[in-house]
C-alpha cells in the first residue's frame, strides 16, 4: 500500500499496482543481478511448469489444488520436483525463479503467491552451497557475507535454554509457559513454536546465520548423517537474517525407494485429496547425481534489499490486489 | 455457537476466550519453512479493557462473540445503571454504572451514542469523540492572568463531573471536550 500510487478518491475497485514504481524497477534490477551471478557460474536458467501433475509434500505446506477437464493438478509450493528432474536427466546445474502457491500463508512475510528462486549444483554438498547461497544475498542485499554456521541443537540450547533432544515432554511443555496449551501435547507443535518464538527472532542478527544439521524427523528430502556428537541429522540448512528465514537447503537425499517411503508417509497423514508426483518419483527412482539444491524465497530477499516492511510491499499485485 | 477458522480471522473480528469477549487488534501469522503455523493475535478484553497476547494453532477454530454495537440514546441514571434507548425499536437498556466508570461525567440527557451489546446484553458504551457540555461552576479569572496557561477545574452542568480549563472559561459557558483524554478542546461560540 504506496501513498504514491494509492492516490485519494480512488475509485471503489482498486485496480492500481501494490508496490510502487520506485520499488518494482529496484526488484527488477536484483532480479538482473540473481541472472548475471548465475550467468558468470555457467548455472542454465531453466522454466518449470505451474500446473503439475502431482503435489509437492512438504510437512506443514499445503498446495492448492486447480480443478480442470482431465482432472486435478498442483501449484507447485516450490519448483523442486521439476528442477531435480531436470538434474536427473542429466541437464547439470540448473535455476529458476518460478511462482510458488502455499494454501493459507498469509502475513507479514508470508504470502499466498511469492517467487521462488531455486537452483541446484551437481556434485556440491550443503555446507559449499550454502556459502553460494551467502554470496548471493549479500550481492544482492549490499551486505558483508560474514556469518555464523549454528546447529538446530545447538540454537535451541542458547537461545530458547532448553535441549529439544534430551528434554521431557513435562520440561519442554513448561518451556513454552502461557503457550503450553498451544502445543496440545505435540513435541514437534512445541518446538516449531519455541523455534519461531524464542530462537529465530535472534537469529541473523548483523551477519547470515546459516541454520543446519535438522533433527533427521525433519529431514524432507535432505540425505541423513552424523553429527559431530553422534545423532543422526539432516543435511539441511536454513539462512536467516534479521530473525527472517531466507533459504533452505539440502545435500540431496537420492535414494528414490526412500524418498517415496517419506513421502508416502506423509501423504498418509493428509486428508486433503493430494497424490503423489509419480513423474518426480520416477526420476528419483532411476538416480539423480548427487547434488545439493536450495530454494529462496525471492519477495523475502527483495524486502530485506528495499528495507520494506512486508513480502506484500515487494509485489506488483500481492494477494489482496490480485 | 458460531465458529471461524482461525485463518480467516482479521483485526476488528469479535472473538470469545476464556468465556469472555475479545475484539482482535492485530494478527500475525508465523510459521517456520516446513513446520506449523502459528497466529499471534493481540486482543482487547471487551469487559475489562484488559489486552493480551493470544497464541493458535493454525487450523485451529475460533468462537465467534455476538457482539453488536448498537447507536442509543441516554435516558436517565438510576443511582446503580444507566437507562439507554434504541429510537428505532423503542428497546430500553440499562448498562451498570461500574461498565460506564467514568464516562458518566459526559452522560448528558438525551445524548447519542453507541451501547456494545454482548448476547443482547448491553456491557460498554462508546461516547462521542468530542461532547458539548455547559460549565455549571468555575472560580472567575483573575485579573492579568487571562495570558497563563495554568487550568483550573470547571464543573459540568447535569452531570457534576469535572474537567480542566483554561482560566478565561466562565460559569455558562458552553465549551467541547475530548471524551477519550477528558481535555478541554474550545468554547462553543
Amino acid at each position: 500500500m504506496s501513498p504514491e500510487v494509492r492516490k485519494s478518491g480512488s475509485p471503489e475497485v482498486d485496480w492500481r499496482p501494490t508496490a510502487p514504481v520506485g520499488v518494482l524497477r529496484r526488484r527488477a534490477a536484483l532480479v538482473e543481478r540473481t541472472r548475471a551471478f548465475f550467468r558468470e557460474r555457467g548455472v542454465l536458467e531453466v522454466d518449470t511448469p505451474v500446473l503439475q501433475g502431482g503435489a509437492n509434500l512438504d510437512h506443514g505446506v499445503t498446495p492448492m489444488h486447480v480443478e480442470i477437464a482431465g482432472g486435478t493438478r498442483f501449484l507447485p509450493t516450490s519448483p523442486e520436483h521439476p528442477l531435480k528432474r531436470l538434474v536427473a536427466a542429466g541437464v547439470g546445474d540448473v535455476w529458476t525463479l518460478a511462482p510458488a502457491f502455499r494454501a493459507g500463508e498469509r502475513g507479514q512475510r508470508h504470502a499466498p503467491e511469492f517467487r521462488m528462486l531455486e537452483w541446484y549444483r551437481v556434485g556440491w554438498d550443503d555446507r559449499r552451497l550454502a556459502t553460494e547461497v551467502i554470496t548471493l544475498l549479500s550481492t544482492l542485499t549490499d551486505l558483508s557475507p560474514e556469518h555464523d554456521i549454528l546447529a538446530w541443537r545447538d540454537a535451541f540450547r542458547t537461545h530458547a535454554n532448553i535441549d529439544p533432544l534430551t528434554a521431557d515432554d513435562a520440561a519442554l511443555f513448561a518451556r513454552l509457559g502461557a503457550d503450553a496449551a498451544v502445543a496440545n501435547n505435540d513435541r514437534r507443535i512445541a518446538l516449531d513454536l519455541l523455534l519461531t518464538r524464542d530462537v529465530e527472532p535472534r537469529l541473523g542478527r548483523g551477519r547470515w546465520t546459516v541454520l543446519t544439521d535438522y533433527p533427521a524427523d525433519q529431514c524432507a528430502q535432505a540425505r541423513i548423517r552424523q553429527a559431530g556428537d553422534g545423532t543422526p541429522v539432516a543435511a539441511r540448512f536454513e539462512i536467516y537474517r534479521d530473525g527472517i528465514e531466507l533459504a533452505n537447503g539440502y545435500h540431496e537425499l537420492l535414494d528414490g525407494s526412500a524418498l517415496r517411503g517419506r513421502l508416502e508417509q506423509e501423504l498418509a497423514a493428509r486428508d486433503s485429496g493430494e497424490r503423489l508426483d509419480e513423474r518426480f518419483l520416477a526420476a528419483m527412482a532411476n538416480g539423480l547425481p548427487d547434488c545439493a539444491g536450495v530454494a529462496v524465497g525471492f519477495d523475502r530477499v527483495v524486502m530485506l534489499a528495499l528495507g520494506l516492511p512486508d513480502v506484500g510491499a515487494t509485489q506488483a499485485f500481492t494477494w489482496g490486489d490480485a | 455457537m458460531d465458529t471461524m477458522g482461525i485463518g480467516e480471522v482479521g483485526k476488528g473480528n469479535k472473538l470469545i476466550f476464556d468465556g469472555a469477549p475479545w475484539l482482535v487488534l492485530e494478527v500475525n501469522f508465523v510459521k517456520p519453512g516446513k513446520g506449523n503455523a502459528f497466529y499471534k493475535l493481540r486482543v482487547i478484553n471487551l469487559l475489562t479493557g484488559n489486552t493480551l497476547e493470544k497464541t493458535l494453532r493454525g487450523g485451529e477454530k475460533v468462537e465467534l462473540a455476538d457482539v453488536e454495537d448498537r447507536e442509543m440514546q441516554y435516558m436517565y441514571h438510576d443511582g446503580t445503571s444507566f437507562a439507554f434507548m434504541d429510537q428505532t425499536t423503542f428497546e430500553q437498556v440499562s448498562v451498570s454504572a461500574k461498565s460506564i466508570g467514568d464516562d458518566k461525567d459526559f452522560l448528558l440527557e438525551n445524548m447519542m451514542l453507541m451501547v456494545t451489546l454482548w448476547n443482547q446484553e448491553p456491557i460498554a458504551i462508546r461516547l462521542p469523540n468530542t461532547v458539548q457540555v455547559e460549565v455549571e461552576y468555575t472560580e472567575p479569572a483573575v485579573k492579568g492572568d487571562t495570558q497563563s496557561r495554568v487550568l483550573k477545574p470547571a464543573k459540568i452542568k447535569g452531570t457534576g463531573g469535572n474537567v480542566q480549563v483554561p482560566i478565561f472559561v466562565a460559569i455558562g459557558d458552553k465549551i467541547t471536550v475530548n471524551t477519550q483524554t477528558r481535555e478541554y478542546s474550545g468554547r462553543v461560540k
